[in-house]
C-alpha cells in the first residue's frame, strides 16, 4: 500500500531538516528547547551578567523579599538572604555549577560511552561482551548511593560529584549505544558499504554515526536530567558543593532553616531546578517522538 | 567459449550454537560448481534454507568460503577462503532497496564514496561518471541530490543498480532483487537489465523464486536443495524435462 | 444470494486543503461460493477497500457509497457495535505478513483456541478443555499441518512464514465465515508454500462453499481459480468481468499492459525479449491526474481522457475507457 505522505515539500529536505520541522510542530518541546538554550547561555555568561558578586554582603538589606512584594527593593530583584547576599546573583552563578557541570558530566559520559560502546559494538564474541558488561557492577547500586560511596572515598567536593555521576550513568549508556550500533551493523547498507570497499572507519563515520547520532542525543538528554538532579541532591546533602559555592542544591540546604521566615530563598532555587529538569525532559521527549514517528514511516 | 565466471567446489560451514557448551557445524553449501559465459544469465532457484542467499554473498565477497575456488576470466579471485579484496567485478543488488541504501547521505555522496574507494578519478571525472551512470539506469542527473527517502520503490532499485554498475562490473548478482516489485515496475526493470546485457555484455546471476521470469530471461539454471546442486543445465532443457524430484516439485507449482 | 453488494464506494482522505480520493467509485458484488479477485498495483486502493468492508479504517478516511450491503444489511447504517458483530460473525480476513500478525508472546495453541466460537458449557471444565484441544487439532489438520504437536506448542517466531500463514487461515475459518478476505496472503511466501496455500483456499471454496475475496498484484496466481476479476488502477475501477474473458479479450489498455508483463502470456515472446511496459510510474497520492488516472501513461490517451470515463457493460464484462481495445457494438 502506498505511503500517504501528504506534503511533498516535506520530503524534499535532508533528514536533519525534516527532523527539525517535525520537532518544531511539537510546541511543548519547542518551548522546552528555548528554556534549555536560555539556561545554557546563562550558565556560560553568569559571572559576567550577575549584578552583584556572589559573596557580596549588604548589611543594610538582610532578608529582603523579592521586588514584587511591597517590602522588597528593586535593587535586589529576587530579594536577599540572611547574610544580605543578592539571591539573583547567587542563583545565576548557581546555573553555572548545577546546569553547567551537569552538561559537562553528561558530555563526558557520552564521549566515554560512545567510545566504549562503539568498540563493544564492532567487536564480536568475548571482547564485545567484556566491554559491554564492564561497568555493570555499578548498575546494582542506585546512582545517588554510588555517588555517596565515591565521595566517602574521595572526599566531598564538586568535581568528585561529577566523577561519581559519570560512573553511575556509564553502564546504561554503554549498553544503549552498543545495541544501537549492533542494530545498524546488521542492516544491508553496511554490507553494501563494505562491498564497495569502505574501511571500518568509513563505515562508522559515514554509515553508522549519521543514522545513530539522533538517538545518542536522546540518551544524552536523559542522562542530563539525571545528572542535574543528582548534583543538586548531593549539594543538598552537603556532600557535593561546599559553601560558599552557589550550587542550587547547596543554596537550598543553607536556607532550609529560613523556610518560614523567607520562603523565597528556598522556593526560587527549587523552581529553577524544576524548570531545568523539565526543559531537558521536554526536549528529549520531543526528539524521541520524532524519531519514533520516523521509524514508523 | 571460455566461461567468464567459474565456480569450483565451493563449500561453507557455519558454527551454530547447540546447547550451552557445544557447537554444531551446519553445512550451508556443499561442493557447488558451475560456470557462466559473458552476456549470459544464470538463475539459482531453491526453497528457503537451500543456501541461495549464502551463495550470493559468497560470490560477491561478503562471506568467504571455507574451500573452493572462484575464477573470473581465468584469474583466481577466491581460493580456499582467501579473497582478493580489490576485485570489484562482481557486484550485488539486494532484495529490499529501502534498507540497502544509507538513509543519511544523498545518492551523489554514496556513489562518490564508491568511486573514491576504488578508482583514481578526480572530482570532475567522478561527477561525470555519476551523471552518466544515473542516465544509464533511467534516472535524471539531478536525482543525485536526493536522499533515499524521496524515491519510490522502483526508482530505489534503479539507484541500487546504478551503485552496482558504477564500477563497471562484469557480473551482477540479483539477490531476490525483483521479488518485492509491482508487475509493471518489474517489467520495466527487467527491460532495462536486458538492454544493458545486450549493450555491454553484462552477466547476471539471478536468485529468485519467480519461475516464469526465470524461464524467460535465464540461459542456465541451478537448482539448490539443502546446500547441494540437485540439477544444473540449460533452462529450457530443465523446464521441459526435470530430472530430480526436487526440481519436479518446484516446477510443478 | 448476493453476499456483498457495493456500489460507487468512494474513500477520501481529508487534508487541510482538499480531499484526496484514494478510491474513486468502485462497485462490485460477490455471490455465495464465488472467488473474486481485486487486482491492482501499489496505490490502487485495494487494501483500503478490504479494510472499509471490515470497518477498520480510522476517522481520517471518509467513506461514502451508494450501497454497501452485506447479505441485505446496509453496513453504513449500522452502529459500530452492530457492525462489528455482523462482520465478526461472517467475514474473516488474512493478511500479508503472517508472522507479524500473530501474537509473539502466546503459543499457537492459545491463539487458535481464542478464536473458537463459544460452546454451551456442558460437563466439567476438564471435559471442556479436552473438547477445545480436539477442535484446535481438527482445525490444524484441516489446513494441512501434519505435525500438530510441534506447531501447537511453539511461538510464532519459531515457525516459517508458510506455517504461520496456514495458522492464520485456521484462525480465520474457526468460525466458518461466509466470506474470507485474503489481502495479498502469499507475497511473503516462496513458490511451494504459495501453491499449498492456494490449493487450501481453493478446497475451502469448493468444499465449504466459502466465498473468497482475493487481493493481489500478481495476475498469474489467480487466473486458475477465480471466477471474476476486478482490475484497479490508482483507486479507479478499470475493468471487471469473468476471468477467462478478461484474459482472452482485455478491453482496457492497463489490463493489457498487466497481462503482457507476464512472461507466459504471449507465447510469441521470444527468450530475452523485452516486455511490453507502460512508460512512467504510478503517480503518488498528491499528484493524481484528473479524469482517467492512466491518462499520462496510456499510449492511446487523447483529449477526451481528462474526463473520467463512464463504465460500459457488455455481457457481464465492464470497463471504463474512452478508447477500448475492442469496440463492442451495442
Amino acid at each position: 500500500m502506498a505511503k500517504f505522505n501528504l506534503f511533498s515539500e516535506d520530503s524534499n529536505k535532508s533528514p536533519l531538516a525534516r527532523l527539525w520541522r517535525k520537532f518544531k510542530n511539537n510546541h511543548p518541546a519547542l518551548v522546552g528547547l528555548w528554556v534549555f538554550i536560555a539556561f545554557s547561555l546563562l550558565a556560560a555568561t553568569a559571572p559576567f551578567l550577575a549584578p552583584y558578586g556572589v559573596n557580596q554582603q549588604h548589611s543594610d538589606a538582610l532578608l529582603l523579599p523579592p521586588s514584587w512584594n511591597e517590602m522588597g527593593d528593586v535593587r535586589f530583584i529576587l530579594g536577599t538572604d540572611d547574610l544580605g547576599r543578592d539571591v539573583l546573583s547567587r542563583l545565576m552563578n548557581g546555573a553555572t555549577y548545577t546546569f553547567g557541570l551537569s552538561v559537562v558530566a553528561a558530555l563526558i559520559t557520552t564521549i566515554i560511552g560512545v567510545l566504549v560502546g562503539t568498540f563493544a559494538g564492532i567487536s564480536k564474541g568475548i571482547r564485545s561482551s567484556f566491554l559491554n558488561h564492564l561497568l555493570d557492577v555499578t548498575l546494582s547500586i542506585p546512582s545517588l548511593l554510588l555517588a555517596i560511596i565515591i565521595i566517602a572515598i574521595l572526599g566531598p567536593g564538586l568535581m568528585n560529584t561529577v566523577w561519581a555521576i559519570i560512573l553511575a550513568l556509564l553502564p546504561q549508556f554503554i549498553h544503549s549505544i552498543r545495541n544501537l550500533i549492533v542494530d545498524e551493523l546488521g542492516k544491508d547498507y553496511v554490507t553494501a558499504y563494505r562491498l564497495d570497499g569502505a574501511s571500518k572507519w568509513h563505515i562508522l563515520s559515514r554509515g553508522i554515526f549519521p543514522n545513530v547520532y539522533e538517538y545518542i542525543v536522546v540518551i544524552f538528554t536523559m542522562a542530563l536530567s539525571t545528572a542535574i538532579l543528582d548534583i543538586a541532591a548531593l549539594g543538598f546533602l552537603k556532600l557535593g558543593a561546599q559553601p560558599p559555592t552557589t550550587e542550587w542544591g547547596a543554596i537550598l540546604a543553607e536556607n532550609l532553616g529560613l523556610i518560614y521566615l523567607a520562603p523565597w530563598t528556598v522556593a526560587l532555587p527549587g523552581v529553577l531546578l524544576f524548570l531545568a529538569v523539565l526543559s531537558t525532559n521536554l526536549v528529549g521527549d520531543g526528539l524521541r517522538k520524532v524519531l519514533q514517528a520516523r521509524k514508523a514511516d | 567459449m571460455q566461461p567468464l565466471l567459474k565456480v569450483q567446489a565451493l563449500s561453507k560451514t557455519f558454527n551454530m550454537r547447540a546447547g550451552i557448551f557445544s557447537r554444531k557445524k551446519f553445512d550451508v553449501l556443499k561442493n557447488i560448481s558451475f560456470s557462466i559465459g559473458k552476456g549470459e544469465t544464470i538463475a539459482i532457484i531453491g526453497e528457503t534454507g537451500s543456501g541461495k542467499s549464502t551463495l550470493a554473498k559468497l560470490l560477491v565477497g561478503a562471506y568467504s568460503a571455507d574451500s573452493g575456488q572462484i575464477l573470473l576470466e581465468n584469474n583466481t579471485i577466491e581460493n580456499n577462503g582467501n579473497r582478493d579484496a580489490q576485485c570489484r567485478y562482481i557486484r550485488m543488488i539486494f532484495q529490499d532497496s529501502a534498507t540497502s541504501l544509507n538513509p543519511a547521505v544523498t545518492i551523489a555522496e554514496m556513489l562518490d564514496d564508491c568511486l573514491k574507494f576504488n578508482t583514481d578519478f578526480d572530482k570532475t571525472q567522478r561527477s561525470e561518471k555519476i551523471g552518466s551512470t544515473l542516465l544509464k539506469v533511467g534516472l535524471l542527473v539531478d536525482h543525485q541530490q536526493y536522499y533515499p527517502h524521496m524515491f519510490s520503490v522502483g526508482q530505489l532499485q534503479r539507484v541500487a543498480l546504478a551503485r552496482a554498475l558504477i564500477l563497471d562490473p562484469k557480473v551482477v548478482v540479483l539477490d531476490e532483487a525483483l521479488s518485492s516489485l509491482d508487475p509493471s515496475v518489474r517489467a520495466q526493470i527487467v527491460n532495462l537489465l536486458l538492454k544493458l546485457q545486450l549493450e555491454t555484455g553484462l552477466t547476471y546471476i539471478l536468485i529468485t523464486h519467480h519461475l516464469s521470469l526465470v524461464r524467460h530471461i535465464s540461459d542456465q539454471l541451478v537448482v539448490l536443495n539443502k546446500g547441494e546442486i540437485v540439477e544444473y543445465g540449460a533452462t529450457e532443457t530443465i523446464f521441459q524435462n526435470p530430472q530430480s524430484k526436487v526440481t519436479q516439485r518446484l516446477l510443478s507449482c | 444470494m448476493q453476499l456483498l453488494d457495493i456500489r460507487n464506494l468512494t474513500i477520501e482522505l481529508q487534508t487541510s486543503e482538499t480531499a484526496i480520493r484514494a478510491v474513486d467509485r468502485v462497485s462490485f458484488s460477490l455471490k455465495e461460493g464465488e472467488v473474486h479477485a481485486l487486482v491492482g498495483e501499489s496505490g490502487s486502493g485495494k487494501s483500503l477497500i478490504a479494510k472499509a468492508i471490515v470497518g477498520v479504517l480510522n476517522e481520517r478516511w471518509v467513506i461514502t457509497a451508494d450501497r454497501m450491503h452485506w447479505r441485505g444489511v446496509d453496513l453504513m447504517r449500522l452502529t459500530p457495535e452492530q457492525r462489528r458483530k455482523t462482520v465478526s460473525q461472517d467475514i474473516a480476513m488474512i493478511y500479508q505478513d503472517p508472522s507479524r500478525c500473530l501474537d509473539p508472546t502466546a503459543k499457537i495453541f492459545n491463539q487458535i483456541a481464542e478464536t473458537l466460537p463459544e460452546v454451551a458449557a456442558k460437563g466439567f471444565f476438564l471435559k471442556r478443555n479436552r473438547e477445545r484441544k480436539d477442535r484446535v487439532k481438527a482445525l490444524i489438520h484441516k489446513v494441512g499441518i501434519k505435525n500438530h504437536e510441534a506447531v501447537l506448542d511453539s511461538y510464532p517466531h519459531e515457525l516459517s512464514e508458510g506455517v504461520c500463514q496456514k495458522v492464520m487461515i485456521a484462525m480465520a475459518i474457526a468460525r466458518t465465515p461466509k466470506l474470507l478476505i485474503a489481502d495479498e496472503p502469499t507475497t511473503a511466501l516462496e513458490s511451494t508454500t504459495r501453491a499449498q496455500v492456494f490449493r487450501l483456499l481453493k478446497s475451502l471454496n469448493q468444499l465449504k462453499n466459502m466465498s473468497i475475496l482475493m487481493i493481489s498484484h500478481e495476475l498469474e496466481e489467480i487466473v486458475n481459480w477465480s471466477h471474476g476479476i476486478h482490475v484497479l488502477y490508482c483507486g479507479q475501477m478499470v475493468e471487471a468481468g469473468p476471468t477467462h474473458r478478461i484474459f482472452s479479450q482485455p478491453r482496457h489498455p492497463y489490463t493489457q499492459a498487466l497481462l503482457k508483463s507476464l512472461p507466459d502470456y504471449e507465447h510469441g515472446l521470444a527468450h530475452k525479449e523485452p516486455f511490453y511496459a507502460l512508460k512512467g510510474t504510478i503517480p503518488t497520492l498528491q499528484h493524481l491526474p484528473i479524469g482517467c488516472r492512466l491518462g499520462p501513461r496510456c499510449p492511446q490517451a487523447q483529449k477526451e481522457c481528462v474526463v473520467a470515463p463512464k463504465l460500459s457493460k457488455h455481457h457481464g464484462h465492464s470497463y471504463a475507457c474512452h478508447f477500448p481495445l475492442i469496440k463492442d457494438i451495442k
